[in-house]
């Protein structure tokens, strides 16, 4: 077949949006099939919306056989067999409308006028698909909540997830995923005060600004944790990130009201670790069943540090919660060939 | 809600009026107003009715976009008078809002716009009317050949509804061809009147005084009032020649004084033209009055504010069966056809004349549908609701603005601006 | 679709990585049939809004038409069926009214896109002098470079001409095997590239078949290998390529100047002429089949002679420095 990826982009910035888009092309071509890759470029400035997706409304791409739609706007292209692989919404104008630091505009006739018109294009557009899917539960709430459509949860899978595997299980913590407020790696530095056996952290990531890490490094000296705290303030290779997730005891993914689950969590599945994660992380709570094949808490550092100290001292409960790990991929679907399956549906 | 009003100020104007009781309606429902007057430069000293709220200039630029940027939305009062309207016909085209669309028919005003604007004039009629009428526009001998040969063909509604992102409008009969071509919804709303005064007015009146009928048309008298038919009608019944005394009080041309008065002597008929009047004068006139006549031929316009008067007045009032008129309820005036007029008009005056009773129990329903009717308080509610609707298609008619400008600067011709392939995508954003 | 542009595109994105730049590419999907349609694309390509970029260069119709205040244009192609092609009667624009519409537009729409630009180049001297011809602008010729130099070492001279690139009624192919027919009994030919439909195929498949030349051509109609086709030029005697009126000079004839082989070419072939010179660099034949059938004998007439003329083609080409570090050096000037 020939199938046509669509999605929107802000040029140089990368992010999880390009890689659901390449890891499936890459498969797909795998499978023998003739994929385009297009991306478009967008800015979500209220003012410049409606121009960029009337421009969308006039791009053909009538010679492919499918058109799979990612990000926002690029669902509102024009085809007899469109498929829409929904990450998200402009949230500024969903969700997030309530909210005066994200809405981006002020909450006055003009813009909730927009607001309107923007609901109501969204819908028509997405009526328009063969089917919708999205990347999680959360997102498909929302569709459901604001455009009445429904959709089927479609999980995204890590690209060559046999890179992952179990070698040991040691006495770190690993949480590896870009170092920024929002991540709350500083939660697990916090809870290092409270941890009453010598299990260790490994924090490792890059990040867009230095304050983030600098904050992380004060608080690692300031509560004299630095022997058992590792900070790595850096872009981790994909074969480091695999060799750590091999290692290490479990796993920690607890950022603030994700929708999807992160690839992070899908990594250390495949590398059967434990993940620990928060009860307002959002998304990964999709993955995570506390007691299963990880722990929830409450996003508290008493709290956290207890269940760090459970999987030290209890190491064949960390063993067995990462085979469950392992196994909760296959129950929930995330795998390659689950994916082209309903895609090509 | 913030609401910028363009708008005539100046007291003449029949809308400046009703936008200044719509504007005090807004204002007491809690929004802000400001106004812009509108007026051709030359008339806009003249004072004007008191809104009550901060006026500026269509003129001054830099102020109405300073303005804009403050307000929610933007709402044209428009007529068909280019010197009373030349700052809505203006900014309309640069800046969309809601228009209030108070005449069908702007042909007067597109001619006199047009005399500014040829090319783009005559490529908007060959768009709506198509070349044979675009040829013919500016070729009339005369107005009345004029509104004759334009008032079905070409009456340039379109002009106007096309470039609103949605019309309110006051009666139904002239909808069809704003809907065509307004992108936005279009709304019938009875037009904002009063009558001040009408307590005092109502005192004075005596039915028949003197044995005497007293009709009386007010307003500019021009042919399409119908005078001269009226003085037919009661020359050709004894009973009414005898009497009925017909006034007529507003402005008049000299050569219609002239005309009226010969037509009325010749015929005996009693004919009393008082001219132009101060307020307290048109009051009194109003208030010793048996029956108005509010006769139009043609009938353009979307409301009739003195039909409306006179009925807010508890008078007995005779219309013509047409237009805006047709759809006031039978019982609260009399309707003429125009076909019969003059055989029509004399049949109802001698009736209105032999049952004084049956005059009063006209002009009362009248003026208790005409008081639950013409509301202010309404006509401002259906505004802001309007407003409220139309934010929605700004966005679409904001985008569809920034492509029409690019194909222009391109050098796109109208037909290419049409085709389908480019513009119908815009269907699908609401 | 895939073609010399997008194959450029990728390797000058490939070049400018190497000299240190992020650099990405922006396709964007062009629909020119039916011509009516043509508007809203340039609309949207105008629409689009590209930020956290530096700078852009924008290879071909509409691409240029995107908005950025640092735009260079290395113009590959114009819209030709509403320029030169149009003269030629050969455009898919409407006849009448609409076509001539259609032809405004983008002729004022290209002259805003040329203006904004901060400096144009083109990829051939024939897109030069079209530019400067139907839209009064000014551009220097920057010629592509070859994409991978180090494969076209040359080889032996073989007993064949290769005529490598897609095959397709503009191309010609088939005017080789008609004059085939007439050359030496010696020569041999072969048409090696993707055919653009099943169509262009048959018709030199049967073509071959109802000419009795089985044993003198070798077809091999589908989409190369790289090493294949390498290996196809490096060892032919002579390289034949002649497109009716191309603008630019053909990747096939710079790979096979790198290689040192003679060049075979039309008078009509366009860009080309640039590179094969009667007696220097190879034969320019008309496009008749004797002229060419004289042409292709002549390939084998004298080895030396074809080995002179290959050893010509390859200092030509040197001469002109076209290099990728050169050409980014340009681009980015």
């Amino acid at each position: 077949m020939k199938i046509a990826l669509v999605s929107t982009f802000v040029p140089f910035l990368y992010g999880g949006a390009r890689n659901i888009v390449e890891w499936l092309q890459g498969m797909l071509e795998k499978e023998g099939h003739q994929v385009e890759r297009i991306y478009l470029p967008q800015v979500d400035v209220p003012d410049l919306l409606f121009q960029q997706m009337t421009a969308f409304r006039w791009i053909d791409l009538s010679s492919a056989d499918r058109v799979i739609c990612f990000r926002p706007q690029a669902h509102l292209i024009q085809h007899p067999h469109k498929i829409l692989w929904f990450i998200h919404h402009i949230r500024s104008f969903y969700d997030l409308w309530e909210n005066d630091l994200y809405r981006g505009c002020p909450d006055d006739e003009k813009h909730r006028g927009l607001r309107a018109a923007l609901h109501e294009a969204d819908t028509a557009a997405l009526r328009e698909a063969k089917h919708i899917f999205t990347n999680s539960r959360v997102v498909s709430d929302r569709l459901k909540h604001f455009n009445g459509v429904d959709s089927e949860v479609l999980y995204p899978p890590v690209f060559e997830s046999e890179r992952f595997h179990a070698r040991q299980y040691n006495d770190e913590i690993v949480c590896i995923c870009r170092l920024e407020h929002h991540k709350r790696q500083h939660l697990l530095v916090d809870a290092m005060e409270f941890t009453k056996t010598p299990v260790r952290l490994r924090l490792c990531g890059s990040s867009f600004r230095p304050a983030y890490p600098g904050e992380l490094e004060r608080r690692i000296a300031e509560l004299g944790v630095k022997d058992r705290v590792t900070l790595e303030n850096r872009w981790i290779t994909e074969e480091e990130k695999a060799d750590y997730f091999a290692d290490c005891l479990a796993t920690a993914y607890l950022p603030e009201d994700e929708d999807s689950y992160g690839y992070p969590s899908v990594e250390a599945s495949h590398a059967a670790k434990a993940i620990i994660t928060t009860t307002d992380s959002g998304g990964v709570l999709e993955l995570v069943q506390d007691g299963v094949n990880g722990f929830i808490t409450e996003p508290s550092p008493q709290l956290l540090a207890n269940v760090m100290d459970k999987l030290y001292t209890d190491k064949a409960l960390a063993k067995q919660m990462g085979v469950n790990a392992l196994e909760r991929l296959s129950e929930i679907n995330i795998s390659w060939s689950h994916v082209l399956r309903r895609l090509l549906a | 809600m913030k609401l910028l009003i363009f708008t005539p100020g100046l007291k003449a104007s029949a809308i400046g009026r009703m936008t200044c009781l719509v504007s005090n309606a807004l204002i007491a429902q809690g929004h802000e107003v400001v106004i812009v007057r509108t007026e051709v430069n030359a008339l806009l000293d003249r004072p004007s009715h008191d809104f009550n709220t901060r006026m500026i200039s269509w003129s001054d630029e830099k102020q109405v976009l300073e303005a804009t940027a403050e307000c929610d939305v933007l709402v044209y009062q428009v007529g068909d008078n280019y010197d009373y309207h030349e700052g809505c016909v203006t900014w309309l085209a640069r800046l969309p809002g809601v228009v209030c669309l108070h005449d069908f028919f702007v042909g007067h005003m597109f001619y006199a716009w047009a005399q500014k604007n040829m090319e783009k004039a005559d490529s908007i009629l060959k768009h709506w009317y198509g070349d044979e009428v675009a040829k013919r526009f500016f070729k009339f001998a005369n107005n009345k050949a004029f509104i004759e040969g334009t008032k079905d063909q070409a009456p340039l509604t379109e002009w106007i509804a096309s470039q609103a992102l949605g019309v309110i409008t006051h009666s139904r009969w002239g909808t069809p061809r704003v809907v065509r071509s307004c992108l936005g919804s279009v709304r019938v709303v009875p037009l904002a009147y009063d009558a001040p005064g009408e307590s005092e007015v109502a005192q004075g009146y005596e039915p028949n005084k003197f044995g005497r009928m007293k009709l009386l048309t007010v307003g500019h008298i021009n042919r399409n009032k119908r005078v001269a038919d009226v003085i037919h009608a009661i020359a050709g019944s004894p009973l009414l020649r005898q009497n009925v005394v017909y006034r007529l009080v507003g402005a008049a041309d000299p050569e219609m004084v002239i005309e009226l008065s010969t037509l009325a002597n010749s015929l005996r008929v009693n004919l009393v033209i008082s001219g132009a009047v101060d307020d307290t004068e048109l009051a009194l006139a109003v208030g010793e009055a048996d029956v108005m006549s509010c006769l139009r031929w043609p009938s353009l316009e979307a409301a009739s504010a003195s039909a409306i008067e006179a009925m807010l007045y508890g008078k007995a009032a005779v219309v013509t069966d047409t237009g805006f008129y047709s759809e006031i309820p039978d019982d609260c005036v009399e309707k003429i056809s125009h076909e019969d007029e003059v055989a029509d008009l004399r049949a109802v005056l001698e009736r209105l004349y032999s049952k004084p009773s049956e005059r009063v129990a006209l002009g009362e329903r009248a003026r208790r549908w005409a008081s639950s009717t013409y509301l202010a308080e309404n006509y401002a509610r259906q505004l802001v609701e309007e407003s409220i609707a139309c934010q929605k298609l700004r966005p679409i008619v904001t985008a569809k603005a920034y492509f029409v400008e690019v194909m222009k600067r391109w050098g796109a011709t109208d037909d290419l601006l049409r085709a389908d392939d480019t513009m119908s995508a815009l269907a699908v954003m609401g | 679709m895939w073609g010399g542009a997008e194959e450029l595109a990728v390797n000058l994105q490939k070049n400018l990585v190497i000299a240190g730049h992020h650099s990405e590419i922006l396709r964007i999907p062009f629909q020119w049939e039916p011509a009516t349609r043509i508007s809203s694309q340039m609309l949207m390509v105008r629409a689009l809004e590209l930020w956290n970029v530096d700078k852009v260069i924008a290879l071909k119709f509409p691409a240029f038409y995107i908005r950025h205040p640092n735009k260079t244009l290395w113009l590959l192609h114009q819209y030709r069926q509403a320029y030169d092609l149009y003269d030629a009667g050969q455009t898919n624009l409407p006849p009448g009214q609409v076509g001539d519409d259609i032809r405004t537009l983008i002729t004022n729409a290209d002259n805003e896109a040329f203006a904004e630009s901060e400096r144009i180049f083109t990829n051939s001297e024939v897109t030069r002098r079209r530019l400067k011809k139907y839209n009064g602008f000014d551009a220097t010729v920057l010629l592509p470079p070859i994409n991978d130099p180090g494969l076209f070492t040359g080889g032996q001279s073989g007993d064949y001409i290769f005529a490598g690139g897609r095959v397709n009624g503009m191309k010609r192919q088939h005017l080789l095997l008609d004059a085939l027919r007439q050359a030496s009994p010696n020569v041999k030919l072969i048409i090696a590239g993707p055919p653009d439909a099943p169509a262009d195929g048959d018709q030199l498949r049967e073509t071959v078949a109802r000419l009795g030349l089985g044993d003198r051509v070798k077809l091999d109609l589908r989409f190369l290998p790289r090493e294949t086709y390498a290996n196809y030029l490096n060892n032919a005697a002579a390289v034949a390529y002649l497109p009716f009126d191309e603008d630019s000079l053909g990747y096939v004839a710079m790979e096979a100047a790198t290689a040192d082989k003679a060049l075979i070419t039309t008078s009509d072939s366009g860009g080309i002429l640039g590179l094969v010179k009667q007696r220097e660099t190879g034969w320019v034949a008309e496009p008749t089949t004797s002229s060419l059938a004289d042409a292709m004998s002549a390939v084998f007439a004298d080895a030396a002679v074809t080995r002179g003329y290959g050893s010509g083609a390859r200092d030509l080409w040197n001469s002109f420095g076209i290099t990728w570090p050169k050409t980014v050096e340009t681009l980015l000037q």
